[in-house]
């Protein structure tokens, strides 16, 4: 689902590699000390930012061959913060993102309706679908944010950081919900994250950007505690 | 359907019979009484010797025609400028999309060259001032991330426009002077009957072009980073945009001068009353919300204009600016 060959990234200059990757449907968990560039990768994946050489391939296609409008139908992302609108409800939220697939004037097929309905019954919002955004939780809006990548329809979801803001249980739930997801539905999910111990536990894969290699580096197998720090934060 | 959309269907109905209303009471609100008869007279059996006739057809229907038009172009401006640069204090005022036709008007006006004075002349200019100012806004929003430091460029865009105004208002003539500062009371009784269709086309144009940028629109009210990954090419909805908010409050304020807050306030209000963000409702009712709103201003000023007169302008900034006051208020809180 996600390809990299001999990619470098960066701002204008190059600042981490990446081993070639070959990322299936699972939950991978980006681990590195802050300002290491984990958010680089994630941009660079999701095409905001443009690599500094070799390519992402996403389900097939080179992402920077793709049309800004074409590249939300692969891939979808979800920010760290969660933006703050007046008057807009939980499904309308959720609604949006179906934008990639909707006709001109974003009105919703019912094949588009249904996807939004299933990604509400999906993340348990059903009982808080009328409410109005800026009325949610941090842990309610992390789950919608999910909703609305999960109602997009992409086969690949990154997420920068969704559990940064959450309590113990909060981002307990949301590490199940995704990895969910990526069993029931297939999608390769791929999320930032601080939580070294949690995502431990979760015995997911992790990209690890090494702090001496200055590599994105995959570990499928099981990997210690102070195995993945000392990389990590050296 | 839920409560809100039946409230809001019976809200949109209400304004949608409102409207002609309201317009037909501003037809008969000057100070002459002109039957309801010799109204219709005057647009199915015209005669130019009856001074109702001539009253109605050449003075009232183009002052009730600009209030309306005015309005609505304002409003939807307005309603695009807030969504575009995500802020609910924008507008063309408050960002100096005004203040750069002002200025260009200005110049027209007071250099005293008859084509600039002539209506293409103040037309192209106000065009031309708008789109810049509104281009110089767009490159600041670019760089800038907090939404105050936009009103208060939009503010300072406002100051340094009326400096240079203060210079040319004392280097110019006294009927250049004149001319401008009857100008920036702003009037609905300056467009004639052979304008109107100048307005007509010019609104029409600014409908169609919001509604093609619906879906953009939408999407915008997340923030323009959450709408580029949701597909929206941000450079290009946002030319767009500036360019419809340009044309129309280009072309109202060369006609009508400048006319504050109607842009601003109706928007914000229509949000409240509808609770949603769907653009093609908003874009819909603001056209409804803001042609109601400078009729009726226009008719209290003509019911008081035996008395006093009231500068346009002015009437909408009395109103407006409380609004806007409590509106910063609500959200300080």
């Amino acid at each position: 689902m996600i390809k990299t060959k001999d990619l470098h990234i960066g701002y204008h200059r190059p600042l981490l590699a990446v081993e070639n990757l070959d990322l299936e449907a699972a939950v991978y968990i980006l681990v590195g000390r802050n300002g290491s560039g984990k958010s680089t990768f994630l941009k660079t994946i999701s095409g905001q930012i443009q690599p500094i050489s070799g390519s992402v391939e996403l389900d097939g296609s080179d992402i920077n061959q793709l049309a800004v409008n074409e590249i939300p139908k692969k891939i979808a992302f979800v920010q760290s913060h969660f933006p703050t609108v007046d008057f807009l409800r939980v499904s309308e939220y959720i609604a949006l993102g179906r934008s990639p697939h909707s006709n001109y004037f974003g009105k919703l097929s019912s094949a588009d309706e249904e996807a939004v309905n299933e990604a509400i019954e999906l993340l348990g919002l059903a009982d808080f679908k009328n409410r109005f955004t800026d009325q949610l939780s941090d842990g309610e809006r992390q789950l919608v944010s999910i909703a609305r990548a999960f109602a997009q329809g992409t086969e690949v979801i990154a997420l920068d950081e969704p559990t940064a803001f959450l309590d113990y249980k909060n981002k307990a739930l949301i590490l199940e919900k995704l990895i969910e997801l990526a069993k029931k539905h297939g999608k390769c999910i791929v999320l930032s994250s601080h939580d070294i111990d949690q995502s431990l536990n979760s015995s997911c894969p992790f990209l690890i950007v090494n702090e001496k290699t200055k590599t994105v580096e995959l570990h499928s197998e099981s990997i210690d505690k102070p195995a993945l720090l000392k990389k990590a934060f050296g | 359907m839920t409560a809100t959309s039946i409230r809001n269907r019976i809200l949109i109905w209400t304004l949608i019979v409102l409207l002609p209303v309201i317009a037909l009471l501003h037809l008969f609100a000057g100070q002459i009484t002109i039957s309801f008869g010799d109204f219709l007279d005057s647009i199915f059996n015209f005669d130019g010797n009856n001074l109702d006739h001539v009253i109605m057809l050449e003075l009232r229907i183009p002052r009730m025609a600009t209030a309306l038009i005015a309005g609505a172009g304002l409003s939807i401006a307005g309603l695009l400028m807030q969504t575009l640069f995500n802020n609910p204090l924008a507008g063309p005022y408050v960002l100096g999309i005004n203040s750069g036709a002002s200025l260009f008007v200005a110049f027209a006006l007071m250099t005293g060259i008859p084509f600039f004075a002539s209506d293409l002349g103040l037309i192209a200019n106000a065009l031309i001032g708008a789109f810049l100012f509104g281009m110089i806004i767009v490159f600041f929003s670019s760089i800038i991330r907090q939404q105050i430091s936009l009103l208060l460029i939009g503010l300072m865009l406002g100051s340094f426009t009326s400096a240079i105004v203060t210079i040319l208002q004392s280097v110019s003539g006294l009927q250049e002077l004149k001319l401008f500062t009857l100008w920036t009371f702003g009037s609905l009784q300056k467009v004639s009957l052979d304008q109107l269709p100048i307005l007509i086309i010019t609104l029409a144009i600014t409908i169609l072009g919001a509604f093609l940028v619906v879906k953009p629109l939408n999407l915008l009210v997340l923030g323009s980073g959450e709408a580029k990954l949701l597909g929206v090419r941000i450079k290009r909805v946002r030319f767009f945009i500036i360019l419809i908010t340009a044309l129309i409050t280009g072309v109202i304020t060369a006609y009508c001068g400048p006319i504050a807050f109607v842009g601003l306030a109706i928007p914000n209000l229509i949000r409240i009353l509808l609770k949603t963000q769907n653009h093609a409702i908003l874009i819909f009712v603001s056209l409804l919300c803001g042609g109601i709103f400078l009729l009726i201003c226009d008719i209290i000023i003509q019911l008081l204009e035996s008395s006093f007169l009231i500068p346009i302008n002015a009437f909408t900034s009395i109103i407006g600016a409380p609004f806007v006051i409590l509106l910063v208020l609500k959200r300080l809180k």
